[in-house]
């Protein structure tokens, strides 16, 4: 019972397709004979357009390497130079430098002032082991008379 | 990748059909051409680097979306739709001699010279004409088939709907057409 009617119905679809393919290629007939200006600018539209394409191609690249320098890579395009990787450390080296430069700087500003005391302690007419003394220390507390 | 010759041999393939699709929908040459444009530097700025097997049906996608757009910013979205709502009326023509339609389409390109044929230009002229007074979605669905030769499942892709929907839609397009065609004297 199927037989017929499924074979019906595929003769019906290939024939709609042959019907609607003639069509379309009097379509394309017809658009094939579109004016002059019309052709033109579809022209200038399509070389606009692949004009685009060839700027985004060039400019992507550029924009691709400016992101690996400033991930630390400095590709550049190729393998990075000996000169290009020092250049990217030597701002580090320059720090740790400071660093420790601030801190040697800071240990001798301490131990210049404690031997000012020292120097200080030892130059005074009061004896050193006076300030061991209680009452020295009591004395020095009390208000000036 | 397509390379900038491969995207402009396929835009030059395309062009004039995307033109004439948008055409039939907008019913405006320089609004289709602005959207032809559009699309066309959409897909240059969008989808340049996809391999040229994709771009026919990306391009199709862009279209339609553009074409919609421009509908949008009409503000004549309501005709749109009224359009695409006739489809829901459309009566079927199960018996319609859709062979006797074929063989006026054929039988009048076979010759070209008898005074009681219709001329080649004309027959062309009433088959644009015909083609656009489809219903928006049936013109959409039937270009997109058979004119693009996308497959069902590409032309339903572009369109936004089902696989059954793109049948139906093409199914009736071709009735509508062969009726009309016939009604116009295309006879044996």
């Amino acid at each position: 019972m199927n037989g017929p009617t499924r074979s019906r119905r595929v003769d019906h679809d290939a024939l709609q397709a042959r019907f609607a393919l003639r069509v379309a290629s009097r379509l394309s007939e017809q658009s094939e004979k579109l004016p002059h200006d019309l052709s033109e600018r579809l022209r200038v539209a399509r070389e606009q357009a692949v004009a685009r394409a060839r700027q985004l191609r060039l400019t992507q690249p550029a924009t691709a390497t400016a992101f690996q320098v400033s991930q630390g890579s400095v590709a550049l395009g190729q393998p990075p130079s000996g000169w290009l990787r020092l250049a990217s450390v030597l701002p580090l080296m320059l720090l740790v430098l400071g660093l420790v430069m601030i801190q040697h700087l800071h240990d001798q500003a301490e131990i210049h002032a404690a031997a000012e005391v020292d120097a200080a302690l030892l130059a005074d007419d009061l004896p050193p082991e006076a300030y061991g003394d209680p009452g020295f220390v009591i004395f020095l507390k009390q208000p000036e008379q | 990748m397509a390379n900038d010759k491969e995207l402009s041999d396929f835009l030059k393939s395309a062009e004039k059909r995307a033109f004439k699709r948008t055409a039939y929908a907008v019913r405006d040459e320089d609004a289709a051409l602005d959207i032809v444009q559009d699309s066309m530097i959409r897909l240059a700025e969008k989808y340049a680097d996809r391999p040229v097997a994709e771009l026919p049906l990306i391009f199709g996608r862009i279209l339609s979306n553009a074409t919609m757009d421009w509908f949008r910013r009409q503000k004549v979205r309501q005709a749109a739709v009224q359009n695409f709502s006739e489809l829901g009326s459309d009566a079927e023509d199960g018996d319609f001699d859709l062979l006797e339609s074929l063989e006026a389409v054929d039988g009048s390109w076979a010759s070209q010279g008898p005074p009681d044929r219709l001329s080649r230009e004309q027959t062309l002229a009433i088959i644009d004409a015909e083609v656009s007074a489809l219903p928006a979605r049936q013109r959409e669905a039937f270009l997109l088939r058979y004119w693009e030769e996308l497959d069902t499942a590409e032309t339903a892709l572009v369109m936004g709907c089902s696989e059954g929907s793109v049948k139906t839609h093409c199914s009736r397009a071709v009735h509508a057409l062969a009726k009309a065609l016939a009604a116009k004297g295309l006879k044996p």
